[in-house]
C-alpha cells in the first residue's frame, strides 16, 4: 500500500533532461548506441521468440512511473515479439487479492510489499521461479543473498522457494533539508543521532521549528511513522534484533520496541519540535508535509522521508540545489555502524507462462534497470548496472548508499503480515501520535498479531 | 467512436432481449393455454393453469438474478465463516470466538450503532421537514433541487468536499477549511476535526446525512403530494394550525413511506464504507463493520473466514428491521 | 396544495428556514467549485470565501544565477523579475529565510558583498563590485499583494491527462444498460409481488427484503469465480460489459423491487380489479395500467440507479478491471487522487468533474420526475 500510494511519483522534479522518445521504433534509447548501457542483455533477449504471446503485468505504478515502466517494456516487446499489457492501480494490494482468489490473476504481479506476496504464496497463488534464477540473483545483486531471502516464501505445503526478483528499490533512511535555510541559520549537517537531537534543540532555541512530519496518506494513514520506528530499531539495536522483531520473535510490546517507538516520540510528540505541534502530525498529509521546507519563512528545517519524496516537492524545487538530503544518522554511542533502511518492489509470476518467465528474466537483467535509471526515479540494487546512468547526482549518491550498505534492512512493515504491517502498525502509530502511550500501542499491536496465529 | 457505436448496439440488444423475454413468454403462455374461443370448461382450466404459471414469468428473471448475485454469496459467506483464511480448511467456531475477543470489533460495533441511530433519523427528519416546507413556497422546486444535489455526488467526491471543509492548518496559518475558519472567527482554537476521538464519528456521519437527506426529501415529498387535498382542507376547516396538520394529519398519512425511507437509509448505512475508507480508513476510532470486513477480506492477503464472520454480523444486525418490514408487508397484503 | 394563510410571519419563517437549509446544503459544493477555479497558489493559502479579495502571500523565488550577470557602469549586475507574468505588488522583501520581511521595497540590502534591491512591481537588481560566481542564484523572500485570480488551468490540467474521454464513454456504456435492465426486471417482479396471487409470494417478498442488506463486498469473490468459469466456457474473458451490467442489476434489484412493489401495491386496487373483470390479462394490465401509473416511481428509481452506477468504484474495479480500455471515470479520477493527493487544485477540479454528469442527469430528468410525480398524484 505504501508504495502504491507513493507510486504517484510524478517524478520529473528529479530533473528531466532525457530525450523524449523519438523514432527508434518507439524505443527511447537506440539499442547499441549509448555504450553506457548493457546492450548485451538486450541482444540476449532476442533468442527467445514469443511472437503472438501476451504477457499481462499488474503493478502499483501509475502516472509518470507507469510511462517510465512502459518505456522499459517496449524493449522486451521489440526483442521477443511478445505483447506486454501493463496495468497500474492505486489499490493494487486489494485488487491482486481479488484477482488471485478469483483465478483471473495477471501473468506478472509486481508487489510493493513482499509480505503480501508471501501471503499469496502461502495460498499457492504464486509460481516458484527456476532454480537458476536464485544463483543469478545471488551473484548479480549487491548483497544478493539478502534479496534472495526476502523473496523466498513457504507455499501452501510449507515448501520454501524463490518467488520473485526485486526490480526498483527505495532508500528510506534519508533526511531532506534546504541547504540555503541551513546556511542562513548557520546549521551544520549532523553526523550522529546525538548531533541531530542537539540540532533539533538548537533550532527550537533559535525560535524555529525543526521538523515537518506528516502521517496522512488516505487509507494508509500512519505508514510514515512505521519507517521512523524501523529506523530507530536499527539505530538502537543490532540488526539481529530488528530481524527478530520483524518475525515477531521479539514481541511488539517488548521494552526494546517500546523504547524505539518512544525514540520516535522524542521527535514527534514534542509540540515545539514539529510544525503545527504534535496534534498536526497525524492530520498532515505526507505529500503536503515536505512543502514546509520550502515555505517562506520555512515552517521546518528537516523532513525524514524516503528517496521518492522529491516527487512531492513544490513545482520548481530542484533537488541538489534547493533541496538535498543527508543520511539519517546513527548513534555515535552505540557503535552499530551505519544501518540503511530500504524497500523495493518484487516481481512475481501469478499466472505461469513461457512469456512470464522470459519477462522475469528480463527484469533481472541489467538493461531493464538501466533503462529506467536513465529516465529518472529509479534506484537499483543490481550490482552490474552502470551507475553513470543515474541522471542526477542525488540519485547516484543514493544508489551508492544502497549498493555499498553494510547493514541493509528491508522495510519491516512491508515484511510483517499484512494485517500488522499494513494495518494495526499504522493504526497504532496514529494512536501514538494522538496521545496513547507507546506501551499501550505495543500491547494492542501484539494482541492483533497473536490473534493472527 | 467505434466503441460508442458497439456499446450502443449492445445496449439496445440487451434491453430488447429483456423486453422480448417478457413479451414473448406471455404471448407463448396465451397461445398454449388460450382463454378465448374454447369451450367454457376448457377456458376455465386454461385460465387456472395460466394464472398459476404467469406470476413465475413475471418474477422469474428477478428471482434468478437475485439468487445468483445475492443469495448464493450469502450462503457462501455463511459457509466461509466456518473456514480458515484461505476458505478451505474447516475451523469450526474459531472465527466467531476471535470476533468476540477482538477490541476492534467492539469499537466498530459501537460506531455502527451510532451510525444506525443518527444517520437515518437525521436524514429522514430533515427530509421530511424540508419536503413539507418546500411544498408550500413558490421556489420550493429550486430549493429541492439544491438539497437533492449532494445525492448525485459519489462518496469519493463527497469525501473530497468534506475533507476540504474539515481541513486543518496548524498554528497561525490562515485556515482554508470552512469549519476551522468559522471557529477561529468566533475566537476558538482550530481543531483537526477528524482526529478527535468519538466526536469524529459524527463528523463523518454529517457527510452521509448531507447526501441522504435529498433522497428522503424526494420520496417523502412525493408521498406528501399523494395526500388527498380534502383531508387537509377538512383539517383546516376544523381550525387546525400548520404544525398540527403536519404532525396529526400528514405524518400519519405517509407513515408507510417514512418507514420505507428510514429502512432504506438504515440499510445503506450498514453497508457504507466508502466514506470511512476515504476519510479515515477506520483510524482514530472510527472503524465501522463494513470497512472492517473489507479490511479482512482484501487487505494484506485477505482472511476470508474472518471477513465472512463480520458480514454475517452485519446481516444479523438487520434481521429486526427485516422482520418488521416483512411483517408490515404481510399485514398490508392481508388487509387487501 | 393548500397553503395555510395563517399570518405572513409563519410564511416568512418558513422562507427563512428553507433558505438557511438550502445554503447549508449547497455551501460545501459551492466551496468546491469556487476552489476549483482559483489559482492554485492562492487556493492553498487562503479560504475560498476570500476568493474575491486581494490576498497577501509570502513567497520565495530564486534570482537568476551568476551566468546572467552583465557588466554595467563599472559593476556586475543581475536583473530580473520575481512575479513572473502574474500581476500583484511586492510590499516587503528579505534575503534570509530568518527574516523574510525585513526590508521595504526600494531598500538596498547588503548580502555577502552584493547589493540587492527589490521594487514594487517585482523587479530586482543584484549588483556587485566584483564578478559574481557560483552555480546558484540568491534566494529572495518577498511578501506580495496578489489580486484575486480565477483560472481554468486546474481543469485543463485534469482534462489533459490522457484517457479521460475514453473513461467517459466507458462509464456511459456501463451505466445506461445497468440502469434500464434492472428497472424492467424489477417492475415485472414488483407487479407480480404486489397484485398476483401465487404460492410462495410472501416468501419471495421476505427474500427480497432480506437480500437488501447483503453487503456487496461479500459477493465479489464467489461471483468472480463463477464469472471465470462462464468466461472460460464461452471462451471470453471474465471481465465484460455484460458481466458488469448483470452485476449492477443484481445489486440494484432488491431495492428496485422493494421500492417499486411498495409503490405499485399502493395503487388503487379498483382499477386493477375492474380491468381483470373486463378480461384483461395480467400482462395487459401491467403494460397498459401499471407502467404508466408507476412512471414517477420508475423515473425516481432510474435516477437513483443511474447515480449509484455512475458513482460506483468497487464493482467496476472488480468486474471490469482497471486496464486502459475499461477504466471508468471514477477509477480514472481515483488514480488522479492517488497520485496528486496533496494538491487541492487537482482534487477540487477532478471532484467537480466527477459530479458534473450526475448533476446534469439529475437536473435534466428532474422535469420528468416532477411531471411524473404530478401525474401520479392526480390519478
Amino acid at each position: 500500500m505504501k508504495k502504491s500510494l507513493l507510486s504517484a511519483a510524478i517524478a520529473l522534479t528529479l530533473s528531466a533532461n532525457y530525450a523524449v522518445a523519438d523514432n527508434h521504433g518507439g524505443l527511447m534509447f537506440e539499442p547499441g548506441k549509448d555504450t553506457r548501457f548493457h546492450w548485451a542483455s538486450y541482444e540476449a533477449l532476442k533468442s527467445s521468440n514469443l511472437k503472438g504471446q501476451t504477457v499481462s503485468v499488474f503493478g502499483p505504478w501509475m502516472g509518470s512511473e507507469k510511462e517510465h515502466f512502459e518505456n522499459v517494456i517496449k524493449y522486451f516487446e521489440e526483442a521477443t515479439g511478445a505483447k506486454v499489457e501493463y496495468a497500474g492501480s492505486d489499490s493494487f494490494e486489494q485488487q491482486i487479492v481479488i484477482d488471485a482468489q478469483a483465478g483471473s490473476a495477471p501473468n506478472i504481479a509486481i508487489f510493493p510489499q513482499p509480505g503480501l506476496a508471501a501471503d499469496l504464496a502461502s495460498k499457492g497463488f504464486l509460481a516458484p521461479l527456476d532454480s537458476n534464477v536464485e544463483a543469478a540473483i545471488k551473484s548479480d545483486y549487491a548483497a544478493g543473498q539478502s534479496w534472495v531471502d526476502l523473496a523466498t516464501f513457504d507455499n501452501q505445503n510449507g515448501q520454501k522457494d524463490l518467488y520473485g526478483v526485486f526490480y526498483r528499490a527505495d532508500l528510506k533512511s534519508l533526511v531532506w533539508y534546504s541547504p540555503d535555510n541551513f546556511e542562513d541559520a548557520g546549521y551544520a549537517l549532523p553526523q550522529s543521532m546525538e548531533e541531530l537531537k542537539a540540532l533539533t534543540q538548537e533550532i527550537v532555541a533559535d525560535g524555529g521549528t525543526p521538523w515537518c512530519i506528516g502521517l496522512g496518506s488516505g487509507a494508509a494513514t500512519g505508514w510514515p511513522a512505521t519507517d521512523w520506528v524501523e529506523d530507530m530499531m536499527l539505530r538502537l539495536y543490532p540488526a539481529s534484533v530488528y530481524d527478530q522483531w520483524v518475525a515477531n520473535d521479539l514481541k511488539f510490546n517488548d521494552p526494546k520496541v517500546v523504547a524505539a517507538i518512544e525514540e520516535f516520540g522524542w521527535f514527534s510528540r514534542n509540540d515545539a519540535y514539529v510544525d503545527g505541534g504534535s496534534a498536526a502530525v497525524a492530520a498532515t498529509d505526507f505529500r503536503d508535509s515536505p512543502k514546509g521546507l520550502f515555505a517562506s519563512p520555512p515552517k521546518c528545517y528537516m523532513h525524514r522521508q524516503a528517496s521518492f519524496i522529491p516527487a512531492f516537492f513544490p513545482d520548481g524545487v530542484e533537488v541538489g540545489l534547493d533541496a538535498d538530503f543527508f543520511y539519517f544518522p546513527s548513534y555515535e554511542s552505540k557503535d552499530l555502524g551505519n544501518p540503511v533502511l530500504g524497500a523495493g518492489t518484487l516481481a512475481t509470476i501469478t499466472n505461469d507462462s513461457k512469456g512470464a518467465r522470459a519477462f522475469i528474466d528480463f527484469l533481472r537483467s541489467p538493461i531493464a534497470h538501466e533503462l529506467w535509471m536513465a529516465q529518472t526515479g529509479f534506484l537499483s540494487a543490481h550490482a552490474q548496472v552502470n551507475p553513470d546512468l543515474y541522471v542526477t547526482e542525488t540519485a547516484r549518491k543514493q544508489g551508492e548508499i544502497l549498493r555499498y550498505a553494510t547493514t541493509f534492512r528491508f522495510d519491516g512493515s512491508d515484511l510483517m503480515p499484512g494485517k500488522i504491517g499494513a494495518g494495526s502498525f499504522w493504526t497504532g502509530m496514529v494512536d501514538y501520535s494522538g496521545g496513547k502511550s507507546a506501551q499501550e500501542v505495543g500491547d494492542s499491536i501484539q494482541k492483533t498479531w497473536d490473534a493472527l496465529k | 467512436m467505434g466503441q460508442l457505436a458497439s456499446a450502443l448496439v449492445t445496449m439496445i440488444l440487451g434491453v430488447l432481449a429483456c423486453a422480448a423475454y417478457f413479451y414473448g413468454s406471455n404471448a407463448l403462455l396465451d397461445w398454449l393455454f388460450p382463454g378465448k374461443n374454447r369451450p367454457a370448461e376448457q377456458i376455465a382450466r386454461n385460465l387456472r393453469i395460466a394464472n398459476r404459471i404467469r406470476p413465475w414469468l413475471f418474477v422469474g428473471p428477478a428471482v434468478l438474478v437475485l439468487t445468483f448475485y445475492l443469495f448464493y454469496p450469502v450462503i457462501d459467506s455463511f459457509i466461509l465463516s466456518f473456514h480458515g483464511r484461505t476458505g478451505e480448511e474447516f475451523v469450526g467456531l474459531s472465527n466467531y470466538q476471535w470476533l468476540l475477543g477482538s477490541d476492534e470489533f467492539y469499537e466498530s460495533f459501537r460506531n455502527n450503532m451510532l451510525w444506525l441511530i443518527v444517520v437515518p433519523t437525521a436524514a429522514t427528519f430533515f427530509g421530511l421537514v424540508i419536503a413539507s416546507m418546500t411544498d408550500r413556497i413558490w421556489w420550493g422546486n429550486i430549493a429541492k433541487s439544491l438539497i437533492f444535489m449532494p445525492m448525485a455526488i459519489s462518496f469519493i467526491g463527497a469525501s473530497v468536499i468534506w475533507k476540504f471543509i474539515y481541513d486543518y492548518r496548524s498554528g497561525d496559518d490562515p485556515q482554508i477549511g470552512l469549519l476551522n475558519a468559522l471557529v477561529v472567527f468566533f475566537g476558538g482554537e482550530p481543531q483537526a476535526w477528524i482526529t478527535i476521538p468519538f466526536w469524529n464519528n459524527f463528523f463523518l456521519m454529517v457527510i452521509l446525512v448531507w447526501i441522504q437527506t435529498g433522497f428522503a426529501m424526494v420520496i417523502l415529498s412525493a408521498a406528501l403530494r399523494g395526500i388527498p387535498d380534502e383531508t387537509i382542507e377538512a383539517a383546516v376547516l376544523d381550525g387546525a394550525n400548520g404544525v398540527q396538520i403536519f404532525f396529526k394529519i400528514m405524518v400519519p398519512q405517509i407513515w408507510g413511506t417514512i418507514a420505507v425511507v428510514w429502512t432504506t437509509i438504515t440499510i445503506l448505512v450498514l453497508k457504507v464504507f466508502d466514506i470511512v475508507l476515504a476519510m479515515t480508513n477506520g483510524q482514530w476510532g472510527t472503524q465501522v463493520l463494513a470497512n472492517q470486513m473489507f479490511d479482512w477480506m482484501f487487505r494484506g492477503g485477505g482472511d476470508f473466514g474472518r471477513g465472512a464472520v463480520i458480514a454475517i454480523v452485519i446481516m444479523v444486525l438487520v434481521v429486526p428491521i427485516m422482520v418488521w418490514n416483512i411483517k408490515r408487508a404481510n399485514a398490508e397484503m392481508e388487509g387487501r | 396544495m393548500v397553503t395555510s394563510k395563517k399570518g405572513s410571519a409563519l410564511t416568512l419563517v418558513m422562507h427563512a428556514s428553507v433558505l438557511f437549509l438550502v445554503i447549508l446544503w449547497t455551501i460545501p459544493t459551492a466551496g468546491l467549485f469556487i476552489s476549483s477555479i482559483r489559482d492554485k497558489d492562492q487556493l492553498s493559502v487562503s479560504g475560498w470565501w476570500t476568493a474575491l479579495s486581494t490576498s497577501e502571500q509570502r513567497l520565495v523565488e530564486r534570482a537568476l544565477d551568476p551566468t546572467h550577470q552583465q557588466f554595467e557602469e563599472g559593476r556586475w549586475v543581475i536583473k530580473g523579475n520575481l512575479m513572473g507574468n502574474s500581476d500583484g505588488e511586492v510590499v516587503r522583501f528579505g534575503v534570509s529565510s530568518l527574516q523574510p520581511e525585513a526590508h521595504a521595497v526600494g531598500e538596498v540590502v547588503d548580502r555577502k558583498g552584493k547589493q540587492i534591491q527589490v521594487f514594487a512591481n517585482g523587479d530586482y537588481t543584484i549588483s556587485s563590485d566584483e564578478e559574481m560566481s557560483g552555480r546558484r542564484g540568491d534566494r529572495i523572500f518577498f511578501t506580495a499583494e496578489i489580486p484575486p485570480r480565477f483560472t481554468l488551468d486546474n481543469y485543463r490540467e485534469v482534462l489533459s491527462s490522457e484517457g479521460l474521454g475514453q473513461s467517459f464513454i466507458n462509464s456511459l456504456t456501463v451505466t445506461i444498460p445497468a440502469t434500464i435492465i434492472p428497472i424492467l426486471i424489477a417492475a415485472f417482479a414488483a407487479y407480480a409481488l404486489a397484485w398476483m396471487k401465487f404460492p410462495g409470494r410472501a416468501l419471495l417478498i421476505a427474500g427480497v427484503v432480506g437480500l437488501l442488506v447483503v453487503p456487496l463486498q461479500m459477493s465479489l469473490i464467489p461471483l468472480l469465480k463463477t464469472y471465470n468459469l462462464v468466461g472460460e466456457f464461452f471462451g471470453v474473458g471474465s471481465k465484460t460489459y455484460v458481466g458488469i451490467w448483470l452485476a449492477h442489476t443484481g445489486f440494484g434489484l432488491p431495492l428496485a423491487v422493494y421500492l417499486l412493489r411498495n409503490y405499485i401495491a399502493g395503487l388503487p386496487g379498483e382499477i386493477i380489479e375492474s380491468a381483470r373483470v373486463d378480461g384483461a390479462s395480467d400482462f395487459d394490465i401491467f403494460r397498459k395500467i401499471i407502467l404508466p401509473l408507476s412512471f414517477p416511481a420508475l423515473a425516481s428509481f432510474a435516477i437513483f440507479q443511474f447515480l449509484w452506477v455512475w458513482n460506483d468504484l468497487l464493482v467496476a474495479m472488480v468486474f471490469l478491471g482497471n486496464n486502459e480500455e475499461h477504466l471508468v471515470l471514477t477509477g480514472r479520477l481515483r488514480e488522479l487522487l492517488g497520485s496528486r493527493g496533496g494538491n487541492w487544485e487537482i482534487l477540487t477540479a477532478s471532484a467537480f468533474i466527477t459530479i458534473i454528469v450526475p448533476l446534469c442527469v439529475f437536473f435534466g430528468l428532474q422535469r420528468y420526475l416532477v411531471r411524473g410525480l404530478l401525474a401520479g398524484s392526480v390519478k
